[in-house]
């Protein structure tokens, strides 16, 4: 045992646990163990962000139990919300600072030749105003989303729903900007999916 | 014993970086002064800031219906039960719901400390709030020294070690 490599020596151990640190930037995807729906997460340089999706049942049953009419939470449904997780994974003693702005964020639809930005929550909330909703409403809106710009310090995370403004189904990039210490990343997730309008149905017990 | 050596030293690393992370206090250089305000709990009795006075607040802003929010609830009431007697308070600010949501929710998530309730948000505005949730340390001069954004473990020993240095500048 004393002749393994790993315990002669501990330090190159120790450094090939770090090495994943160090490995390119990734998408990763798979099922999100508590949503159990599709997500997307990218995962490099002190940050990482996941994208879970969200069905459309769910977004309707959310807003209309939050005060707004049945056609006011059928319009957000149908915009492709996903739910997102935003990490600024640095260690609490690092001084890295994560700043985005969902405004530089561009969506690609597949098939299609132009890019369009993600449906803003300034958007929404104009809208919200202009069609007279409640402001219990408005307020349960406005927190729920992903804030749409922020400054992350190590350790600090958000959630939030982000709007993409697509049908329900549609297949789309996304390409995401961000700044790590003042300086401008970019990033493209490539074949996300907007979750199907389905309605899942207790498994039987059967 | 060198391999037990090594192995706890391997376990040390794999475990230590996440829970740094997770504790994070990021302190405010200009420590600007808590605004007050006079929001109901869910019995209907009020609480100024002012009546915090002289103590570390925990103000910790929230919804029901927040995940990370969720995830920090049961700290939060141990903490409370680790600060007793102490002047340390926890004072939970829920945002946008009414008495009857939270006073449901709290069947399945006890608190114990302080929760107010900011029904239009108008207090929230007044602080440097972006999302949900966000937690700030107000000193005994009443003046924002750190923040929080997601959630954290509130009994960790080492974040309890910073609460209670703040009583004794």
């Amino acid at each position: 045992m004393r002749n393994n490599v790993f315990f002669r020596r501990p330090l190159s151990f120790l450094l090939c646990l770090c090495l994943p640190a160090a490995l390119p930037a990734q998408v990763e995807t798979g099922t999100d163990d508590n949503a159990q729906l599709p997500y997307w997460q990218w995962q490099s340089e002190g940050m990482s962000i996941r994208w879970i999706q969200r069905l459309p049942d769910q977004t309707r049953a959310f807003f209309s139990a939050r005060q707004f009419r049945a056609e006011d939470a059928e319009r957000i449904a149908q915009r492709c919300v996903f739910q997102t997780i935003y990490k600024n994974t640095a260690p609490a003693t690092a001084d890295t600072v994560i700043t985005y702005d969902l405004a530089d964020w561009r969506i690609l639809p597949r098939g299609k030749d132009a890019s369009q930005g993600i449906y803003s929550k300034e958007a929404w909330l104009a809208l919200w105003q202009q069609r007279q909703v409640p402001a219990a409403a408005r307020i349960a809106f406005e927190w729920s989303l992903l804030p749409s710009r922020h400054r992350l310090l190590a350790g600090d995370y958000n959630w939030g729903m982000i709007t993409f403004g697509l049908k329900p189904g549609a297949r789309f990039d996304l390409h995401i900007v961000w700044q790590k210490d003042g300086e401008t990343k970019t990033a493209t997730i490539p074949a996300m999916q907007c979750a199907l309008d389905v309605h899942p149905q207790p498994a039987s017990s059967e | 014993m060198t391999i037990l050596r090594y192995g706890f030293l391997l376990l040390s690393v794999m475990i230590s970086p996440p829970l740094l992370a997770g504790e994070a206090l990021h302190p405010l250089a200009d420590k600007p002064l808590a605004a007050d305000f006079n929001l109901p709990d869910m019995d209907g009795k009020r609480h100024r800031l002012a009546d915090y006075r002289g103590k570390v607040v925990v103000l910790n802003f929230w919804a029901t219906w927040c995940p990370p929010c969720r995830e920090e609830l049961p700290s939060m009431e141990k903490a409370h039960r680790l600060l007793a007697g102490e002047d340390v308070r926890i004072v939970a600010i829920n945002v946008g719901e009414g008495a009857d949501t939270v006073f449901t929710f709290t069947a399945d998530y006890p608190m114990s400390y302080d929760v107010l309730l900011d029904t239009d948000s108008s207090v929230i505005r007044q602080y440097p709030v972006i999302g949900l949730p966000t937690t700030l340390i107000i000193d005994p001069r009443g003046r924002i020294v750190y923040r929080a954004v997601g959630s954290r473990d509130w009994a960790d020993a080492g974040l309890l070690k910073t609460l209670r240095k703040l009583l004794r500048p």
